[in-house]
C-alpha cells in the first residue's frame, strides 16, 4: 500500500482532457475554453476583536485585494465571528456598524494639538506628540506628586493626572498598562473596556 | 409602515453546543444532489456531463432507498475506535461486505439507458471484472492510487462506494463517533474532505468539511487551511464575475486549496455537484500554482496530471 501524508489531486487544463470526464465520452473542450476567458478574484477573511467594549466579541473582516501586490485592499464587510465562543456570530448594533466606523471620514488618523488659546487644531508628528505628552506628565507629576501625607505617612501618589486605557487589549498589554501607570504613582486609572 | 415588534423569546439563542458531526440524511442526500446537478446543467458548458452525473445521483438515491443497513463493525471495535479517537468506519480498516457490489450492480442497471457509448463500454468492463479484481479496484480508489486505474469506470465505482459508506454512517449511533483530534479527516470514515460548506440556519456561519466518501460533515473553524491547519495567508479566490457561492480557500503555507461553498449566497449548493460544475475554478487555481487537497469521487484527474 502506498501511504503518503500529502495527497493532492491536480486538476489542470492538460489533465482534464485525459480525466475520467473525457474518457467517459464527454467533451471538456468548451469548459476549458471558458476557463481561459476568466480571471481569479481574491478576497480575504481576517479575524479580529471588536474595539468597543469589554465583551470582546470576535469579528470577521472581509476584504478585497491582495496586500502583497500593488492592488489597493479594502474592507468590504464585517460580521460576527461564528466560531468565537463569546458572541458566536452575533454583534450588537454598535458592532454591526463597524464597517462605517472603519471607513468614517471623521476618523482621527494622526495626532493633532490645539495650543492653549488657539482655536485651530494643528497636525503634529507622533514623536512630537509623545514628547509633549511626556513633558506635560512630568511637569504635572513634579509639581503635584505626594510622597508623604501631612501626618508623615508614605503614600507616593500622583492624584492630578488620570489614565484611560484601551478596550480589546490583551492580558499582556493590560499588565504593562498597569505597571506603567502604577509605577508613576497614578491612582486614577480606568479602562475603555469597562464602558 | 407596519412595525414588527419582536417579542421576548422570538430570537432563539444558539444551542448549547453545535454538532461536531452532521451525518448525511439517508432520505435525501443523493436526491438533493441529483436535483442540484440538473439545475446546474441548465445552460452549462458541460451540460451533458452534469446531467449524466445527475442521473447517477438519482440512481444512488434509489439504490440507497432499496438497500438496508450493511454489516457494521463489532461493538468492541467501535468502542476501541472511540477510545482512541479513530474513525470507526475507516476505509483502510473496514471489511466491506458484498452488498456494496450489489449496490454497484443496481447503479449500473439504472444509468445504462442514460449512458453514452464510452461510458457503456466502461460499465461492461466493470460488469466483467471478477470479484477479487473489483475489490482491488475499490481498494486502490479509496487509497488514492489512481495511476493505471480504469478512469472511465472509476466514477461509477466511486458512486457505489459513496452509497455503501452513507449506509454505514447512517446505521451507526451518533454517540459512536469520537470527537476528532485531527480536523482534516472525516471522523466517520477517515477520508479526505471534498469541499467545505459554510452553513445557514442552526449552524449559521459555521464551516463544515464535507466527506468525499460518506457525505458526513464535520465542523472546522473558518479561515484555517483544511489541509495543513495553518491560519496564515488564507485567501478566498473565485471566478471574477462568476458564482459568488463557490470560492477556493487557498493556503499560502502548503500551496493547496479546497473549494468552499456559501449557503448564504445559495442555500441549494451541494458539495459534490457544485464542485464539478465549477471545474473552471480548478483550472484557474492550478494555473495560479495551487494544488487541490481533496478528491471528488465522480471526477478523476487524468494521468498527464499525476
Amino acid at each position: 500500500m502506498q501511504v503518503s501524508r500529502r495527497q493532492f489531486f491536480k486538476i489542470c487544463a492538460a489533465g482534464v482532457s485525459s480525466s475520467s470526464l473525457a474518457v467517459m465520452g464527454f467533451s471538456p473542450g468548451t469548459a476549458l475554453a471558458q476557463a481561459r476567458e476568466y480571471k481569479l478574484s481574491r478576497a480575504t477573511e481576517t479575524r479580529n476583536t471588536c474595539p468597543y467594549c469589554s465583551v470582546g466579541c470576535g469579528i470577521l473582516m472581509y476584504s478585497l485585494g491582495d496586500r502583497s501586490k500593488n492592488a489597493k485592499s479594502e474592507i468590504i464587510h464585517i460580521e460576527g465571528d461564528p466560531d468565537h465562543p463569546v458572541n458566536r456570530g452575533t454583534l450588537c448594533p454598535k458592532g454591526a456598524g463597524l464597517l462605517d466606523f472603519v471607513h468614517s471620514p471623521n476618523r482621527l488618523q494622526y495626532p493633532e494639538v490645539r495650543e492653549a488659546g488657539a482655536s485651530e487644531w494643528k497636525r503634529i508628528s507622533w514623536d512630537d506628540a509623545l514628547a509633549r505628552i511626556a513633558r506635560h506628565m512630568k511637569a504635572d507629576r513634579d509639581k503635584n506628586f505626594v510622597a508623604r501625607t501631612d501626618d508623615g505617612l508614605t503614600v507616593n501618589r500622583w492624584l492630578t493626572t488620570g489614565f484611560l486605557a484601551a478596550s480589546a487589549a490583551s492580558n499582556e498589554s493590560g499588565y504593562l498598562t498597569h505597571k506603567v501607570v502604577r509605577n508613576l504613582g497614578m491612582l486614577a486609572v480606568d479602562n475603555q473596556a469597562r464602558v | 409602515m407596519a412595525t414588527t415588534i419582536i417579542e421576548p423569546g422570538e430570537i432563539l439563542p444558539p444551542g448549547p453546543e453545535t454538532p461536531f458531526l452532521r451525518r448525511a440524511g439517508r432520505a435525501s442526500v443523493f436526491g438533493d444532489r441529483a436535483r442540484r446537478f440538473m439545475a446546474l446543467a441548465e445552460g452549462h458548458a458541460m451540460a451533458d456531463f452534469l446531467r449524466f452525473m445527475g442521473h447517477l445521483a438519482e440512481a444512488q438515491q434509489r439504490t440507497l432507498d432499496a438497500q438496508g443497513a450493511p454489516l457494521l463493525p463489532g461493538a468492541e471495535q467501535i468502542a476501541l475506535c472511540k477510545a482512541h479517537g479513530m474513525p470507526p468506519l475507516g476505509t483502510q480498516t473496514l471489511r466491506r461486505d458484498p452488498s456494496w457490489r450489489e449496490g454497484l450492480q443496481r447503479l449500473l442497471e439504472q444509468v445504462e439507458s442514460q449512458a453514452n457509448d464510452a461510458t457503456r463500454a466502461a460499465m461492461q468492463r466493470l460488469a466483467a471484472l471478477p470479484e477479487a479484481e473489483l475489490e482491488a479496484f475499490a481498494d486502490r480508489l479509496l487509497g488514492g492510487e489512481y495511476a493505471g486505474l480504469d478512469l472511465a469506470a472509476a466514477p461509477l465505482v466511486g458512486a457505489a462506494l459513496q452509497v455503501y459508506w452513507v449506509r454505514l454512517a447512517a446505521a451507526m449511533e451518533q454517540a459512536d463517533f469520537p470527537r476528532p483530534e485531527v480536523h482534516t479527516l472525516c471522523p466517520a470514515c477517515g477520508s479526505l474532505p471534498g469541499a467545505s460548506v459554510v452553513r445557514i440556519g442552526a449552524e449559521q456561519g459555521l464551516r463544515y468539511l464535507h466527506c468525499a466518501l460518506c457525505a458526513s460533515e464535520w465542523n472546522m473553524v473558518r479561515v484555517k487551511c483544511s489541509h495543513c491547519e495553518s491560519t496564515r495567508g488564507i485567501a478566498y479566490l473565485g471566478v471574477e464575475g462568476g458564482d459568488e457561492a463557490v470560492k477556493a480557500e487557498a493556503c499560502d503555507a502548503c500551496k493547496s486549496y479546497l473549494k468552499i461553498l456559501y449557503m448564504e449566497k445559495n442555500p441549494a449548493v451541494d458539495a459534490v455537484a457544485d464542485d464539478l460544475a465549477s471545474l473552471a475554478l480548478d483550472i484557474l487555481m492550478d494555473e495560479a500554482g495551487f494544488l487541490r487537497s481533496g478528491p471528488n469521487l465522480l471526477l478523476f484527474p487524468g494521468a498527464a496530471a499525476a
